[in-house]
């Protein structure tokens, strides 16, 4: 039952990159996600990294995480007939997922008021880079730009060195988490009041919330700069050198004392008062940072970590990707999930982040291969038999 | 206006928020963002949200208001057996609690998920525990700052090659959680149309950022080895990346995919002798020489501000942005434009904006947001108004200090 959070809903996914990850919060959400490509495939699927290094449409790893559990189809929506057919499932879904940048489905005359012509009640999430409208909304908007746009590049990384991107797509991913918000606002809505609507989400300015940039500007008057990982109002709050690795170390006033008590044979200017407060150990971390980093070099990272925590210092492990799936508790919670693909093979994913009732909804199968739902698809929700869409593949138009 | 127009589209749903710091606060505040009703708990005695303690007193932290705009503020002491049955109470008159406390925490007080089902079968339960509600280390402490290095984030946000991790000093993690979570609670609101029943969710904000690293986990478990650290390189794009600009920490990016694209930057840049060089004829020439032209493309925006690197090439369809700080987001026309700042001349911090959304919802009003409670500003009218408890006994548990 956990699966079905929320069974009976179904969603056409015509986002590419950019929305990508919406469609697959919803389809493990417990949504119905209809992944609509163009006949020659999505841009996703040519994107690195790939299984065994090939790159013939199957195996990149993007396209088979971002995508697993939804189902297939090819449709083209340029032409007229791909275009009546997508108006034909219309009429079987609530939501419509695009990432086409402004203007684009109006271009093809499948603009909102067009689409709701045959779904009165649809809702239709549009992802993009700045918005629907505006002086920047038709800017070429990769991840790389809007990271940068939204203030998180700015803050992220050493200051002796440039700004440095998060791993993956992240202002993609962030966006899709907002725009699936949006979504349940939209259902809840359309439950109560019977409305479908147009939701215009914008990827900048997702972001532009994160880590008060914007906000400490306004309020304070300061400009918040990169750090590297050193927290800024609290130290020790950094990364911290240990055996084998790192640990991610946070002590507020409430730690401090205890974290002296662990270091037994801290340095005795330490138990000076003025280390009592955040402040004075924030305002010279520099000269703490390193003296701390001689203790925690004795230690490998989970020895520290645990022994730290046991003491309510919350202190972490740096885990590589391994680290963490390896970790018994990462383990013990059955975190990671196998997929087998036909192509890919076999591996490990994350599974989905939350527990229903203590469950964990499991992801239902592997991401489509190219058209592998058509026949399901087109015949079961619009009745077409084999020989037509033998008849539309040989157009083209699926 | 008519009520259908505005975007307070959860009005009428109320929701118990015991919340701290960041990720379950903002949480909150976006639900309170579109019409729900979300009354936060706290106590003097039994513990404060710690952005609270951020300001000159305990109700001008601008980190605590910016976190819980349109919030109710209830105070209650829960360690009172009194305190427990005002909660029960009002749990059965709402219709969600949503809670980031260590796991236990709830349930050592009486107030766990039975005790709160029982009072209200139809109640949703959304708890956002760092390292999940079990699990062998389930009792650990967590922060935003080091379930970004726990989850494999801080290792891969980082440039190549680099001899010590480095990160961010931010806290994605709870960006991620406070995203999900009232996607989850809205989701369980439609579930529990079907089903008349009310479910409990735990999102462990460990595992929402591993979910957001999820290409780089699939990496590893298919080629058998721990992905690099890519830093601003991209496996399609060259040049891609960020460069210095004029002025002091100014820089802008881009990135440039297509030969067409890289044509066109050769002359924007005034560098047509490039065009023709086999060296960067075609992406994988161009992947060959990174480094090299990494320098010809600061060469040319070191000498200009990140603005007019954006203009110029933005102009000509290629992909640039400046690397906005927190003045320039201020200023951004694109942001202005879809009216992404709240702006409060008057608050118990002083005059400030506020970022909004992301989301414009077609045909609707963006109600403007709300200030929070003043801390226990609303603990008299829930008692009276919602809960029905007369004058006398509100006043008796004041002496007890059931209401600190």
């Amino acid at each position: 039952m956990a699966r079905s959070l929320l069974s009976g809903y179904r969603v056409l996914d015509i986002s590419s990159a950019k929305g990508a990850f919406c469609g697959k919060f919803l389809c493990d959400l417990g949504m119905e996600v209809i992944k609509v490509e163009p006949p020659g495939g999505d841009d996703l699927r040519r994107e690195p990294p790939f299984a065994q290094g090939r790159s013939d449409g199957e195996t990149s790893l993007s396209f088979a995480y971002l995508n697993a559990g939804k189902r297939g189809i090819t449709l083209d929506l340029t032409c007229p007939a791909g275009r009546n057919l997508f108006l034909d499932l219309l009429q079987r879904v609530d939501v419509v997922l695009e990432s086409s940048g402004p203007d684009y489905l109006e271009k093809l005359n499948l603009g909102y008021s067009v689409l709701t012509e045959r779904q009165p009640k649809l809702i239709l999430v549009s992802l993009s880079g700045f918005g629907q409208s505006g002086p920047y909304s038709h800017f070429k908007s990769p991840d790389i730009v809007t990271t940068a746009m939204s203030g998180l590049l700015y803050v992220s990384g050493d200051p002796e060195l440039p700004p440095c991107m998060p791993p993956e797509t992240q202002s993609y991913y962030y966006a899709s988490l907002y725009a699936a918000y949006g979504v349940m606002l939209a259902l809840w809505r359309r439950e109560e009041q019977g409305k479908g609507v147009h939701i215009d989400t914008s990827i900048q300015a997702s972001l532009a919330i994160h880590e008060h940039v914007a906000f400490t500007y306004s309020a304070e008057g300061k400009l918040v700069k990169r750090a590297g990982s050193q927290h800024q109002h609290v130290a020790p709050a950094n990364l911290f050198r240990c055996q084998d690795g790192y640990i991610a170390l946070f002590a507020t006033h409430r730690h401090w004392p205890i974290l002296l008590e662990i270091w037994e044979d801290h340095p005795p200017e330490l138990d000076d008062p003025r280390w009592k407060t955040d402040t004075e150990r924030r305002a010279h971390a520099d000269w703490l940072n390193p003296l701390l980093e001689s203790f925690t070099s004795r230690y490998k990272k989970e020895e520290l970590a645990h022994l730290l925590q046991k003491r309510g210092v919350p202190g972490l492990p740096v885990n590589t990707p391994s680290d963490f799936q390896k970790d018994p508790h990462i383990q013990a919670r059955e975190f990671f999930t196998s997929v087998t693909h036909p192509e890919i093979g076999e591996y490990q994913q994350p599974g989905v982040p939350f527990t229903v009732d203590g469950e964990r909804p499991k992801p239902a199968a592997p991401a489509p291969t190219l058209g592998q739902h058509n026949e399901e698809v087109f015949g079961q929700e619009l009745d077409l038999d084999q020989q037509a869409l033998d008849h539309l593949a040989s157009e083209g138009v699926i | 206006m008519s009520a259908q127009s505005t975007n307070q589209i959860l009005k009428g749903i109320r929701i118990i928020a015991f919340t701290n710091a960041y990720a379950g606060p903002y949480a909150g505040r976006l639900l309170a963002q579109h019409g729900a009703e979300v009354i936060k708990v706290e106590s003097a005695t039994g513990g404060l949200d710690t952005f609270r303690h951020f300001g000159k007193d305990l109700d001008s932290s601008a980190r605590f208001i910016e976190c819980n705009l349109g919030v109710r503020s209830l105070t209650v002491n829960l360690k009172h057996p009194a305190g427990v049955e005002i909660i029960k109470k009002l749990t059965s008159c709402s219709d969600a609690v949503l809670e980031n406390f260590r796991p236990g925490v709830l349930t050592r007080l009486g107030l766990g998920e039975e005790e709160l089902r029982q009072v209200n079968p139809g109640i949703i339960i959304l708890r956002l525990p760092g390292l999940g509600e079990k699990g062998p280390k389930s009792w650990y402490g967590t922060w935003g700052f080091n379930l970004t290095a726990y989850s494999g984030m801080t290792y891969l946000w980082n440039h190549p090659d680099q001899p010590r991790p480095i990160g961010s000093q931010g806290v994605y993690p709870d960006h991620l959680s406070f995203i999900m979570a009232p996607t989850l609670l809205v989701a369980a609101l439609l579930r529990r149309r079907v089903t008349q029943k009310g479910v409990t969710i735990d999102l462990a904000q460990a595992e929402a950022a591993a979910y957001a690293l999820g290409v780089s986990y699939l990496e590893m478990s298919v080629n058998g080895k721990d992905p690099e650290p890519r830093g601003n390189h991209h496996p399609t794009a060259f040049p891609h990346g960020c460069y210095r600009c004029q002025g002091d920490d100014r820089w802008c990016v881009l990135s440039i995919t297509t030969d067409e694209e890289w044509q066109k930057f050769c002359r924007i840049v005034g560098r047509e002798d490039l065009s023709a060089s086999p060296k960067f004829a075609g992406q994988e020439a161009r992947s060959k020489h990174v480094s090299e032209l990494d320098q010809i493309v600061e060469e040319w925006t070191q000498e200009r501000s990140p603005e007019e690197v954006m203009k110029k090439l933005q102009e000509e369809g290629i992909a640039a942005g400046v690397v906005e700080n927190g003045a320039d987001l201020m200023e951004d026309p694109q942001l202005r434009h879809r009216n992404y700042f709240e702006h409060f001349p008057v608050s118990s911090f002083g005059p400030m904006e506020v970022p909004r959304s992301a989301l414009r919802f077609g045909g609707m009003s963006d109600d403007p947001l709300a200030l929070p409670s003043k801390l226990g500003q609303d603990t008299e009218a829930i008692l009276k108004d919602l809960l029905g408890y007369d004058e006398e006994t509100i006043q008796e548990w004041k002496k007890e200090g059931v209401l600190d």
